[in-house]
């Protein structure tokens, strides 16, 4: 994967993430995390090999499927991606409304789902008079409001302590539980290792296995990018 | 749908401020430009009809009175002579009071015209401009006063029903421009408003919005400040007409134009807010959805 006409960031990648798994993805900042995101939410299109998304290759697909399988894709930014002016009530229920339901029909779905995260007396209060980790939690409700089938975390845990952080990881076992696929990246591989799950590691743009505790595991897949 | 809450926030841009007041300023050119090419047209047809059907012969008095007398009663048996013809309404001679009132503005009142080469008019009014007719007048004429000349009104007619049209086009050249420069505006406006909201907009592309979704975002913002702003420039435009159709009611002038307008008319000038609200919408959605295609 490059951006534009710049060098590869990525190269190499050949890894196949199970239905219902939870891995982690360290490395140091710039190695590759956010870009390797990037390609799972389809952002991005690889530079060459191919990407399979929901047992679907990205590259057959028309614009309009390319958006269904995004709907199945929660992602959490490094940078939460709030809209100011909107509520919190209204920012978590957004993956709904952009897809045709009326705020009125999901408000009691969203509130719920927000006093399950913790602010439930949040509802009306707008990104900026929140705090960080509050302003992290509405960004979490957002991205599995209309239940992911993979949810993407890029940093959740980069303004955090380590108690918040390790809690927040517990939240997204959770959503594990419940059938959804994680992948988490994160540059704190102390945190990391506090969770019995396989880790992979982008190393000069390439992708290693370097913790691989249980079933489903990492499968290498010829050909696959 | 105006009610409603953008889910980009593109009412507090820049551009949101300034977007209605340009487009206020093309409605009002456009609806005056389109103004002046309706009046243009109404007026040519009043010219074309009032002159195109008349025709005034002009016949030398004679250097003496008898010559003159001798003249008048030859008149006389002319006028008989055109009334009879087919196609002819009314043959009048003017007489000298008539006259007096043509020549007033240039040699003032109670002037002796038989003093004066004052040549006789004849006036005929045909009930409809005919090419035969015509020969057969000058064909009379020549016969009865070979020095006389019949003017149709023809040639300056002409020229003045081009310029008239030569306006008209300008007008509505103007009104087409207008439409164009408001269509660039737009573009510019909906580039700034994505460049300015492009991490909303990709973030509702990856949180799986359909591209429509955006441009409606987009459609409807651009529909709002057109609307607004077609709406003033209207109302701005009505203003300047009461003004000029007062003004020219005073001059009370049967040369000048009347600024009065059928339904029809009204219904055209007012497709001109319509139409910048249509040039802004679809605009702003087709910049919007060109964007997002190059998205992945």
């Amino acid at each position: 994967m490059r951006y534009g006409t710049g060098p590869d960031v990525l190269h190499q990648v050949n890894l196949t993430l199970a239905p219902g798994s939870f891995h982690f993805m360290v490395g140091p900042s710039g190695a590759g995390k956010s870009s390797l995101l990037r390609l799972m939410y389809l952002a991005h299109h690889p530079s060459s090999g191919r990407l399979s998304i929901f047992g679907r290759d990205v590259s057959q697909q028309d614009r309009t499927e390319l958006t269904m399988l995004r709907r199945r894709i929660g992602i959490i930014f490094q940078d939460f991606r709030l809209l100011d002016h909107l509520t919190a009530l209204e920012n978590v229920a957004l993956p709904l409304t952009i897809t045709g339901n009326p705020l009125d029909k999901v408000r009691r779905n969203v509130s719920e789902l927000l006093a399950w995260v913790g602010l439930a007396d949040f509802l009306d209060a707008k990104p900026p008079t929140l705090s960080g980790g509050q302003q992290q939690r509405v960004a979490i409700a957002r991205a599995v409001i209309a239940r992911p089938s993979l949810l993407l975390a890029d940093e959740p845990t980069g303004n955090l302590d380590d108690k918040i952080a390790e809690r927040l990881l517990f939240l997204f076992e959770e959503l594990n539980k419940r059938g959804t696929t994680i992948v988490v990246a994160s540059h704190n591989e102390a945190l990391v290792n506090r969770f019995n799950h396989p880790v992979f590691k982008i190393v000069n743009g390439e992708v290693r296995l370097i913790k691989d505790i249980q079933s489903p595991p990492l499968q290498k897949t010829p050909g696959a990018t | 749908m105006f009610g409603a809450r953008n889910d980009v926030p593109l009412d507090r841009d820049a551009s949101s401020r300034f977007l209605p007041w340009l487009i206020a300023v093309m409605v009002y050119l456009a609806t005056m430009a389109l103004v002046v090419a309706i009046t243009m047209n109404k007026l040519a047809n009043r010219w074309d009809q009032g002159l195109s059907n008349s025709l005034t012969i002009q016949v030398p008095t004679g250097q003496t009175p008898a010559d003159r007398q001798s003249t008048e009663r030859k008149l006389i048996d002319l006028q008989n002579q055109l009334a009879q013809l087919d196609n002819v309404e009314k043959v009048d001679i003017l007489n000298d009071a008539e006259l007096n009132k043509l020549m007033e503005p240039w040699l003032g009142k109670d002037v002796h015209l038989q003093d004066l080469p004052i040549p006789f008019l004849v006036s005929v009014e045909l009930e409809q401009s005919n090419v035969k007719t015509i020969d057969a007048i000058n064909t009379l004429i020549t016969q009865n006063f070979p020095e006389a000349s019949v003017d149709d009104h023809q040639r300056w007619l002409g020229n003045l029903l081009g310029l008239a049209k030569v306006i008209q086009m300008v007008s509505l050249l103007v009104v087409l421009l207008v439409g164009g420069a408001a269509g660039l505006m737009v573009i510019l406006v909906t580039r700034m408003g994505l460049a300015i909201h492009k991490q909303v907009v990709e973030l509702f592309h990856h949180m799986g919005a359909h591209d429509s979704y955006i441009a409606t975002r987009f459609q409807i913002h651009a529909l709002k400040l057109s609307t607004a702003g077609g709406l003033s420039g209207l109302l701005l435009a009505g203003f300047t007409i009461a003004s000029f159709s007062t003004l020219l009611g005073q001059a009370n002038s049967s040369i000048l134009p009347s600024l009065t307008f059928s339904l029809a008319e009204w219904g055209l000038l007012l497709l001109m807010p319509l139409g910048a609200s249509l040039i802004a919408m679809m605009t702003a959605r087709l910049t919007v959805l060109r964007s997002l295609a190059l998205m992945p």
